[in-house]
C-alpha cells in the first residue's frame, strides 16, 4: 500500500468512540524491546542494524501481527511522507528525523504500529479511541507474546526488558492518554491537574509526546516509572487517575456555563464562525478554533457536527496532510489557504 | 615587562609581598613564579575542576570512569554523557553505577512485571516469587494479616522449587 491511500481517512483512533470519548481522544501504549545478543542501535554498525531491521521485519508480517499490515522502510520515504507518518502518530519524530536502515510496520485501522530501529530495536505501539486502557493493553500484551516466541528479546530478572535508555528500562512500558481538557486550560485550574497528576508518578506532555508543547488543549498523560511496578499496576494507577481529571474536567464545563454563558457561548460560536468562514487560517490558530467548537458539541451547543470528523480534522488539516491532499509541496500561505478550504468543505458536509 | 627572575618571558604573575610594613611588587613569568614561591598555587586545569564537581554530585562516577564494556565498547563516562547504553550487557558491567541512577528513576530497582513469553520455567518463577514478596510487603503495610499468611504459605511453597537470591 502507498502513503497516499492513508491521506484521505483517518486511523480507527481517532473515530470519537469508546469510554470518555468527549474528553478523552486516544488511549495509547508502548512496549520497548530489544533482541538479545545484539548492541543497542546506538553501538550497532551497519550490518546489525540491517540483519535487526530484517529479522523484525520477517517477524512481524510473517507471524501477521495486525491485519492487512503495511510495512514502509524510512530509509527511503521523502521527508513528507516521514512528517505524514508522524502526523498520524504512527512514528514518532526522533524516528522521522533518525538515520539508517529502519522501518514502521502498521496495521489497516492504523491501531498498531511497530517501529523497528528506533531508540530500541522494537518499539510496539498499540492506540485506540476513547478511554480503553484495558482493551489496549490486551491487544498489546498478546502482540508482545506472539514475538516473544519467536524472537528473543533482551531481559533480566532483576531489571525487566532491558533498553537503551534506563528510564524505560523494566517494563519497557508507555501509558499515553490523550486528554481534551479546554475548561480546566481556560479557568487555569489545569495547573492543579499537573501537580497532583504528578506525586501519584505521572506526567504530563504534549501533543506528539516528550518535550512538545501543549497546543489546542490537547493533554497526553503518561507514566514516569517503567519498573519496580507491574504492567499492572502501572495499568491501575492511570486508570483510577483519568476519571478524576474528566470529572475535573466536566465540573469546570459545568462552573463556565453557569457563570460565563454569553462569554463561554461568544467564544465558541465565533471559532465555529471563523471555521465556516476564513479564507485562511494557521495551523497553531486551527487548533484553538477546533478546540472551543469540540467543547460546544460535547455542552450541547453546536449539534451539526460529529465528533468523527472534528477529530479527525486536528489531523487532517496538519502541514504534511494537506500537501499530501494536495499532491505537491506547498508553503505556509499556500497551506493556510488550503487548510481553510478543506475545513470549509468539512463543515459543510460537501 | 619582563620576568625579574630569567629576564626572558614575559612577566604574567604580579606578587604585591609586604615585609616589614614595606610593600614591595615583584613580577614573574609563570614557570619563575612557581619556583620563587612554593605556596603559590598552579591554577587547576578545567578537566580537574569538571572531576572535582562530578566527584561531588555523582561519586559513582569517578569510581565508574575506568570501567569499559568487553562486548560493546562503550565507556562509562560515554554513557553518563550521552544518555544512552551500548549493549544489554552494561547492565552488568555498569550495574554499580546503574543502581543509584535507576533507584532515583524509577524509585525501585527490581523488575516485578512482565517476563518475555520464551523464558525459562526458572525465570518466571523467579518472577513469581519477587512479585509474591512484594505483595506481602505492602499487606503487612496495610496490616491486612490474613492476606499476608495466604502470601506466605504461596511463597515457602514455592521457596522449594527455586533457588532463592538476586
Amino acid at each position: 500500500m502507498e502513503i497516499k491511500d492513508l491521506s484521505d481517512n483517518t486511523g480507527e483512533w481517532l473515530r470519537g468512540t469508546g469510554k470518555e470519548s468527549d474528553i478523552v481522544i486516544s488511549s495509547r501504549i508502548r512496549l520497548a524491546r530489544n533482541i538479545a545478543g545484539y548492541p543497542f542501535l546506538s553501538r550497532a554498525n551497519l550490518k546489525q542494524r540491517r540483519e535487526i531491521e530484517s529479522l523484525l521485519r520477517k517477524t512481524i508480517i510473517e507471524r501477521k501481527i495486525a491485519q492487512d499490515i503495511s510495512y514502509v522502510n524510512l530509509n527511503q520515504a521523502t521527508a513528507i511522507d516521514k512528517l505524514f507518518l508522524v502526523e498520524r502518530h504512527l512514528i514518532s519524530k526522533e524516528h522521522a528525523e533518525g538515520e539508517g536502515e529502519r522501518g514502521v510496520a502498521f496495521g489497516k485501522s492504523e491501531t498498531v504500529s511497530l517501529m523497528i530501529n528506533e531508540e530500541d530495536h522494537l518499539r510496539i505501539q498499540v492506540i485506540r479511541s476513547g478511554f480503553e486502557i484495558k482493551s489496549t493493553w490486551d491487544t498489546i500484551d498478546e502482540i508482545d507474546n506472539i514475538l516473544g516466541e519467536s524472537l528473543n528479546f533482551a531481559f533480566s530478572s532483576r531489571f525487566g526488558f532491558l533498553t537503551a535508555c534506563p528510564t524505560n528500562v523494566g517494563t519497557g512500558m508507555r501509558v499515553s492518554v490523550m486528554l481534551h481538557l479546554p475548561a480546566l486550560g481556560m479557568t487555569k485550574h489545569i495547573e492543579k491537574v499537573f501537580n497532583a497528576v504528578g506525586k501519584l508518578g505521572l506526567v504530563v506532555r504534549g501533543l506528539y509526546g516528550e518535550g512538545t508543547k501543549v497546543s489546542g488543549d490537547l493533554y497526553q498523560i503518561s507514566n514516569q516509572f517503567a519498573l519496580g511496578k507491574s504492567e499492572k499496576e502501572i495499568l491501575s494507577i492511570i486508570e483510577s487517575v483519568i476519571p478524576r481529571i474528566t470529572s475535573y474536567e466536566r465540573m469546570a464545563r459545568k462552573a463556565l456555563v453557569m457563570e460565563s454563558k454569553d462569554q463561554l457561548e461568544d467564544r465558541i460560536w465565533r471559532s465555529y464562525g471563523m471555521l465556516k468562514a476564513a479564507r485562511m487560517i494557521t495551523s497553531e490558530e486551527i487548533l484553538q478554533l477546533l478546540s472551543q467548537v469540540r467543547m460546544g458539541v460535547n455542552i450541547g451547543l453546536i449539534d451539526d457536527i460529529e465528533m468523527q470528523t472534528l477529530n479527525e480534522l486536528f489531523v487532517l488539516t496538519l502541514p504534511a496532510h494537506l500537501q499530501k491532499l494536495q499532491g505537491c509541496e506547498l508553503d505556509s500561505t499556500q497551506r493556510n489557504v488550503i487548510r481553510a478550504s478543506y475545513v470549509r468543505k468539512r463543515l459543510d458536509g460537501l | 615587562m619582563k620576568c625579574e627572575s630569567c629576564n626572558k618571558k614575559l612577566a604574567t604573575v604580579h606578587l604585591t609581598e609586604i615585609i616589614e610594613n614595606e610593600k614591595k611588587e615583584r613580577h614573574f613569568c609563570e614557570d619563575c613564579a612557581q619556583n620563587v614561591t612554593n605556596h603559590f598555587p598552579k591554577a587547576p586545569s578545567p578537566s580537574d575542576i569538571l572531576t572535582s564537581l562530578i566527584n561531588q554530585v555523582s561519586p559513582e562516577i569517578r569510581e565508574m570512569s575506568k570501567t569499559t564494556c568487553p562486548v560493546c565498547g562503550i565507556s562509562y563516562l560515554e554513557f553518563r554523557s550521552q544518555g544512552r547504553l551500548g549493549c544489554p550487557m552494561d547492565y552488568n558491567v555498569f550495574k554499580k553505577g546503574l543502581l543509584p541512577l535507576i533507584e532515583r528513576m524509577h524509585g525501585s530497582s527490581q523488575h516485578v512485571g512482565k517476563v518475555p513469553a520464551n523464558a525459562g520455567a526458572e525465570i518466571v518463577q523467579k518472577n513469581e516469587m519477587i512479585q509474591l514478596r512484594k505483595e506481602l510487603n505492602e499487606a503487612v503495610e496495610r496490616e491486612n494479616y490474613e492476606k499476608a499468611a495466604e502470601l506466605r504459605d504461596k511463597i515457602y511453597e514455592l521457596s522449594g522449587n527455586v533457588e532463592d537470591g538476586d
